[in-house]
């Protein structure tokens, strides 16, 4: 014990002579030296510390989303198992169209390949007219190829493409004054033309002046349309138009169904494919 | 080689825990000073010189943040250290009471400790503020209470 003590003793005198020294002389080289290396060693404790706190507060929210996406994985392998059996029954049907068409001796509509695209950019003065999306030739996109946007799990008219570079395309928007696609309407099939206003709707003329028209209507890609493919929703009749009577026709405004403004991600229908896959199908047939 | 590995662990992990309670759970600078508890329980424990040395360090650690008074943390805890060992001599400090007891006192001989070192080397009292000065001795008390429970579930002497 009297040895403990005495060596106590010792250390206490060292360091506390060592602890008065730098407390009395705090702007010496030797005192600012050492405050400088316990800096240097004990530093990085703090911020290794803060790096890792921040890792592991972030955690839960990472767990949290790694559960959601389990979840919805699953989900979607079940929608996949059930779209599987929704493929073959199209593909079947379509096969059957194909030869009912082929007895009828009607034309065969062009196989078309869908292709998704982000928008990249937009007009922000034109807002209602083009968009500008990451999808260009080098992905088998082709001018006037119809381009479809998704609504409510649905596939609706959008626009077509009327400018192609090899990684970007230009996407001119029903909604552009310029734009306009052969339609017609749910009710009484009637024909008539959609056009674009510059504006949120549209403008669907050349409907017969003799028939009633009422709001809520459907309107649809007509089987007429070159550009897109047949019973494609535009959108609905928002207002019938007062009758002129020095037109020959009636006319109505009609909300279109993709939202111009909130467009995020597109659908391409290709009308050829892409030129790697020409490649890979020329160098397959290649003898 | 067990223990010097447990030693360094505890070493560390104090400097860590101090560090992380300070930065993220501190409320109106009022937190519980590990440093200063496991001074005082390594004193109690392993005995004055240990807890000298290991004082001495873990003040410097502390001592680094401020802006002045190099060196006064330092000499606070290795005073402790030295008093803690002079206590245990008298009373038994290995049950949980008298040593949450001996904290809370010593607590507030930390605070006057460290007022009187600015007083002498800075003309000017160090006043933690009147939050700090009461809720710490408190919160030492019962994280000492606490590391003493773990120590003893840890093995440690």
């Amino acid at each position: 014990m009297q040895r403990e003590t005495r060596i106590a003793n010792y250390v206490l005198g060292v360091l506390s002579t060592l602890a008065l020294l730098l407390l009395s002389l705090p702007l010496s080289t030797p005192v600012r030296s050492l405050k400088a290396a316990m800096g240097y060693v004990l530093d990085p404790l703090s911020y290794h510390g803060e790096a890792g706190y921040a890792r592991l507060a972030g955690a839960p929210e990472r767990i949290r989303r790694l559960l959601e996406a389990d979840i919805e994985n699953e989900r979607l392998h079940a929608e996949l198992r059930r779209n599987e059996w929704l493929t073959t029954t199209v593909s079947s049907l379509s096969l059957e169209n194909e030869r009912l068409r082929r007895a009828l001796a009607l034309k065969i509509p062009g196989v078309r390949s869908p292709v998704w695209a982000h928008v990249l950019e937009r007009d922000p003065v034109h807002w209602y007219r083009s968009v500008v999306v990451d999808a260009g030739s080098d992905r088998g996109i082709s001018l006037n190829d119809p381009v479809l946007g998704p609504r409510n799990g649905k596939l609706v008219a959008a626009g077509r493409v009327v400018d192609v570079r090899p990684n970007t395309s230009t996407v001119l928007l029903l909604t552009d004054e310029g734009a306009s696609v052969a339609a017609y309407l749910s009710l009484g099939t009637l024909e008539g033309l959609v056009q674009g206003q510059d504006g949120p709707n549209l403008r669907m003329n050349y409907l017969n002046a003799e028939v009633q028209l009422s709001t809520g209507d459907l309107v649809y890609t007509s089987p007429t349309s070159s550009t897109f493919p047949p019973d494609v929703l535009i959108g609905h009749v928002a207002r019938v138009n007062p009758r002129d009577p020095f037109l020959a026709f009636q006319s109505v405004e009609v909300s279109p169904a993709a939202d111009a403004s909130s467009l995020q991600e597109l659908i391409v229908l290709r009308s050829s494919a892409p030129a790697h896959a020409k490649l890979a199908a020329s160098l397959e047939t290649a003898p | 080689m067990r223990s010097v590995f447990r030693t360094t662990i505890i070493f560390v992990g104090a400097m860590c825990l101090q560090w992380w309670w300070n930065t993220h759970l501190a409320y109106w600078g009022a937190g519980p000073q590990f440093l200063l508890v496991l001074t005082v329980l390594v004193a109690a424990r392993r005995g004055t010189v240990t807890a000298m040395l290991a004082g001495f360090v873990w003040g410097l650690y502390l001592d680094v943040a401020r802006a002045e008074l190099f060196g006064a943390s330092a000499l606070t805890l290795t005073l402790i250290a030295y008093g803690v060992g002079v206590v245990r001599r008298q009373v038994d400090l290995r049950a949980a009471g008298p040593l949450a007891t001996m904290t809370f006192i010593i607590t507030w001989a930390a605070f006057l400790c460290h007022g009187l070192i600015g007083l002498i080397f800075k003309k000017s009292f160090e006043w933690s503020g009147p939050v700090v000065i009461i809720a710490t001795p408190f919160l030492n008390a019962g994280a000492i209470a606490v590391a003493s429970l773990l120590w003893e579930i840890g093995g440690e002497r």
